[in-house]
């Protein structure tokens, strides 16, 4: 069992070098993951909305967000057109594992645009992180997160313009509903409550504990807890989508 | 399951919204042998090896490869499976040794194996000077190279070729063919889809002809030929062929009349009788024979006969469908 474990986690490993090979370590990407959530956090600052004690955690979210959801969405449905997806499906490889690999190759590409965005943000605004590691942590679960709500877009959809069409229904409103420039609580109730069901959400307030707190909060290992849940689930039932989709 | 079979295929049946693809079929591949898998467009052969390759369920029935269950072992069958799909599949955007590296990845090929296998491969389809460069740069004919490399990557005892030279220059096509044979002879068992029937009468010990989902025959070329001895062919030119077609068709002793290039070929239940027939006809209507030759029926003539459909208007309908689909 635990040999068959490690045997998936190594192919895994595998198919998201490849990805990161074919599809993700391009001047463009880098180039979209950056320009959306900078346009929007400009958009924000000229109506004079944002906190800016809230955009380090907010905008470096929102980067990971774009970066990993713009290739994740397609990953899976342009492997589908051009056909190599079939060289997955038939090598000894279960679903899950074709599909926690293509979720580690967005996961890395998250850790590198939140450290992009990160280090000059902090160094700009003057902000000091409390607690490096936890803000680490927190990244490295919004990334799996982002990473595998891209996937499951791509698994549903049968054509790029579709999963690009479905990640952007899944994106944009988060960026409303998040509190990523603001704060949660300026939010009518009824959307605080449709927050709560949002990754970003968590994302942006783990981030904000591990920016202003140096202790290990309960709200902060909550936050962690949901983002890894979301993170099973999305990825479990991508492999189900695909499942389906192939039978 | 049956140690002398490489595959085994009982009662398998596909629907896809309620329309029968594959209905009900049975049949075995013997170990080491080339087992040809023929039928026109629409027929069920594409579906009948995607079941085989666990890329799609089947709706009931079972699938045995290599001992394994294609549907409760699915990981364990695929790991004796090479698939050659009929379009190339391999990694555009990396160079033909990455691609290369990464199927032997998927495989688990150990890594001190995975480089001196890469090699070999790209040396023996000619690719070794190449290997750096990008994929996507590859003509067909080279792409098609790599893709049956990358299948071959981790040595499948079974290796399933669908319409490997479809498409190819006389070379390639040659090179491919050669190669089907030389990997047989090391033991591998192939499955091959064409729809070069002649490729499969040279290249097969046995045949499966499909045909509206269903097998309707399965046997050696030899004995599919013999099934549909009871006609007899002629073979004949004329200085002139128009409108010969139609009045050979209306000859009494000629069941069926087809049109080669500047040949006629005659059906007709008895060749003595029929030739100085033909020679009178000739000679009626002002004709000169240039050749005249009795034919046995090939196994396209066993295809035809099964199917209904003749092996051009298959191929036509193949490459109709390709210029379509590269138009979608």
């Amino acid at each position: 069992m635990a040999r068959a474990w490690a045997d998936s986690l190594i192919k895994a490993f595998y198919i998201a070098k490849k990805d990161a090979k074919v599809y993700y370590f391009k001047a463009p990407n880098f180039t979209y993951g950056l320009l959306i959530p900078v346009s929007l956090y400009l958009a924000f600052s000229m109506a004079g909305e944002i906190n800016s004690k809230l955009v380090v955690a907010g905008l470096t979210s929102l980067v990971m967000l774009f970066g990993t959801t713009s290739i994740e969405a397609v990953a899976v449905v342009l492997e589908k057109q051009t056909g190599t997806f079939e060289r997955l499906l038939a090598a000894p490889i279960s679903l899950f594992t074709i599909v926690l690999g293509k979720a580690l190759a967005g996961f890395f590409f998250g850790l590198i645009l939140a450290a992009v965005v990160l280090f000059p943000l902090v160094a700009v605004s003057g902000t000091v992180v409390m607690n490096p590691l936890l803000a680490v942590i927190a990244i490295a679960f919004t990334s799996m997160a982002f990473s595998a709500l891209g996937i499951i877009a791509s698994a549903y959809a049968k054509w790029v313009p579709e999963a690009q069409m479905l990640s952007n229904f899944l994106r944009f409103p988060m960026v409303f509903l998040s509190g990523t420039f603001t704060a949660l609580e300026t939010l009518p109730s009824q959307l605080q409550v449709v927050a709560r069901f949002l990754p970003l959400t968590y994302s942006v307030e783990a981030l904000r504990s591990s920016v202003g707190e140096s202790a290990v909060t309960y709200t902060y290992i909550l936050d962690i807890v949901v983002l890894a849940l979301f993170s099973i689930v999305l990825l479990v039932l991508s492999a189900k989508i695909l499942e389906k989709r192939i039978a | 399951m049956s140690s002398e079979n490489a595959i085994e295929v009982t009662d398998l049946t596909k629907r896809y919204d309620g329309i029968i693809a594959v209905g009900n079929i049975t049949f075995h591949v013997k170990k080491d042998e080339i087992f040809g898998f023929l039928g026109p467009n629409g027929a069920g052969k594409t579906t009948t090896v995607r079941l085989l390759t666990g890329l799609t369920r089947p709706t009931s029935g079972t699938i045995k490869v290599a001992g394994f269950d294609m549907i409760r072992e699915s990981n364990n069958a695929k790991e004796h499976l090479g698939v050659v799909p009929e379009v190339s599949n391999i990694y555009d955007e990396v160079s033909a040794w990455d691609n290369l590296i990464f199927a032997a990845q998927l495989y688990r090929v150990p890594r001190d194996e995975r480089e001196n296998r890469a090699k070999e491969l790209l040396e023996l389809f000619g690719l070794y000077e190449r290997r750096t460069d990008r994929a996507g740069n590859f003509s067909k004919g080279m792409k098609r190279r790599l893709t049956i490399a990358a299948a071959l990557i981790h040595k499948p005892g079974i290796l399933f070729l669908d319409e490997p030279t479809s498409g190819l220059d006389v070379q390639s096509s040659r090179m491919i063919r050669n190669l089907t044979k030389d990997l047989n002879k090391n033991g591998a068992t192939i499955f091959l889809t064409t729809h070069y029937i002649e490729e499969a009468d040279q290249l097969c010990q046995r045949v499966a002809i499909i045909n509206q989902g269903k097998i309707v025959a399965v046997d050696n070329p030899e004995k599919l030929k013999a099934s549909v001895e009871k006609h007899q062919i002629i073979e004949v030119s004329f200085d002139q062929t128009q409108n010969l077609e139609r009045k050979l068709a209306s000859l009494e002793y000629s069941s069926k009349v087809v049109q080669v290039g500047d040949k006629f070929r005659l059906h007709v239940r008895n060749t003595s009788e029929a030739v100085p027939l033909l020679v009178d006809f000739a000679r009626e209507n002002g004709l000169k024979i240039i050749s005249i030759n009795t034919l046995n029926p090939s196994l396209e003539d066993a295809f035809v006969e099964m199917t209904g459909l003749s092996s051009e208007v298959m191929a036509t309908e193949k490459e109709q469908g390709k210029k379509v689909a590269s138009l979608g």
